[in-house]
């Protein structure tokens, strides 16, 4: 029998508290959900800024129009309420509402119904060009995913994310929402088949990768399992 | 009475909170007061989750360890309860989550074949034939986390070594391992 087991519980307990007493230092607290999210949204704002100064798309004018305009809104909104609900969920004991999941899921399909239906849908494109124009528009989706991805991911892993799976998709929603509102901005093609083919679903798909991403890291990442 | 339970809860909550923002600043002693403080409440809990008192030892201490890790994410005006049971409940649940991975396992292996290996050349060894070849702490490191799926940081403190430590045994056993069914 080795000393080990003879310890009692209480003496177990001493053991480990002086363990970690021994182990304390000052630790810099997380910043509050609020102000990572700002600054995500500032970071948003400069590729925003970014896009509309190299864009050909007269995007301005297109604002007029109302269906543009709630796209663009629905989809940037979902983006924010996704990031928050990342930035919340690797906080332990904070609730992710449904009521705030619900909302971001009903505004991307407000957004995309939209697309749909806002524009006539062009079926009489050849193969070939409808590939050749819309690829360079689902490389962009990814890249203009990439910094608010990266930012995101950040500012959550700086956190202790308590559920496998789930932060990976919200930062991926987040970040590829936002992405698919900068490409409406970017990309002078309104023609449905072409948005829903190359613009939304690459963000579907990154978000899909990014949710299993979150699950690998989280594994790693949870408080009681460490990396091996 | 329900409302001086109610007050006194609240006290106790607002104490911990404090201990907490303190442990934050890197004051041992409110570290100390805190974990003792919490000890009790913990046990309780966990009891609820996990049967076996062994078992409930190793889940007890990775909480306090979790705890210890996340405490930068505690934010001092939110109330310290719901973020303690948040993580409790969350170790609990991939303890449950291993324990059942393992049992599955543990069928698995004890469910004799109905045929005899044709071939004992091209059969893989058994795990214990194998493990038996290994040193006995690279051994013990192995059986710890592979097979009673314990996380690296309990099973340092159970061999009473440092996490680095055990990280070589269990890397120094994997390649062994390796090598030995590769044989």
């Amino acid at each position: 029998m080795s000393e080990a087991s003879h310890l009692t519980h209480e003496d177990r307990h001493r053991a480990l508290v002086e363990r970690l007493t021994a182990n304390v230092q000052p630790i810099r607290r997380i910043w509050p959900v609020g102000v990572r999210l700002g600054l995500w949204m500032v970071l948003e704002a400069c590729v925003l800024a970014w896009v509309s100064a190299h864009t050909t798309n007269h995007f301005q004018e297109k604002l007029t129009q109302p269906a543009y305009a709630i796209e663009i809104v629905s989809f940037a909104a979902a983006a924010i309420i996704s990031a928050a609900l990342a930035l919340r969920s690797a906080i332990p004991g904070r609730s992710l509402p449904a009521s705030e999941t619900a909302l971001a899921a009903v505004l991307v399909l407000a957004g995309a119904m939209l697309v749909s239906v806002a524009e006539p849908m062009n079926t009489a494109n050849r193969l070939g060009d409808f590939v050749r124009q819309g690829l360079p528009c689902a490389y962009s989706t990814g890249m203009f995913a990439v910094l608010p991805w990266l930012g995101l991911w950040w500012a959550v892993r700086r956190g202790t994310p308590m559920r496998s799976g789930l932060p990976g998709v919200l930062i991926g929603g987040a970040a590829l929402s936002f992405s698919f509102a900068m490409m409406r901005v970017a990309c002078p093609s309104d023609e449905p088949l072409h948005l829903l083919t190359w613009h939304l679903l690459p963000a579907l798909i990154l978000t899909v990768f990014s949710g299993l991403a979150g699950m690998v890291w989280l594994k790693l990442r949870s408080p009681s399992r460490d990396p091996a | 009475m329900n409302k001086l339970d109610n007050a006194e809860r609240r006290r106790r909550s607002r104490v911990r909170a404090q201990l907490m923002e303190r442990v934050q600043q890197g004051d041992a002693d409110a570290c100390r007061a805190l974990l003792d403080d919490i000890g009790p409440s913990l046990t309780y809990f966990l009891r609820r989750r996990v049967a076996d008192p062994h078992e409930l030892e190793d889940v007890y201490q990775e909480v306090f360890m979790a705890i210890f890790k996340a405490r930068h994410t505690y934010e001092p005006k939110r109330p310290f309860e719901p973020w303690l049971f948040a993580i409790a409940r969350n170790i609990a649940a991939d303890y449950a989550r291993r324990r059942w991975s393992r049992a599955r396992w543990e069928e698995l292996v004890a469910e004799p074949p109905d045929q005899p290996a044709e071939s004992s050349n091209t059969a893989a060894p058994e795990l214990k034939t194998v493990l038996a070849k290994l040193p006995s702490d690279q051994r013990e490191a192995f059986s710890m986390l592979k097979l009673d799926g314990l996380s690296l940081e309990a099973a340092a403190v159970r061999a009473g070594i440092s996490v680095g430590a055990l990280k070589v045994r269990a890397h120094r056993a994997y390649r062994a391992l390796r090598r030995l069914i590769g044989e």
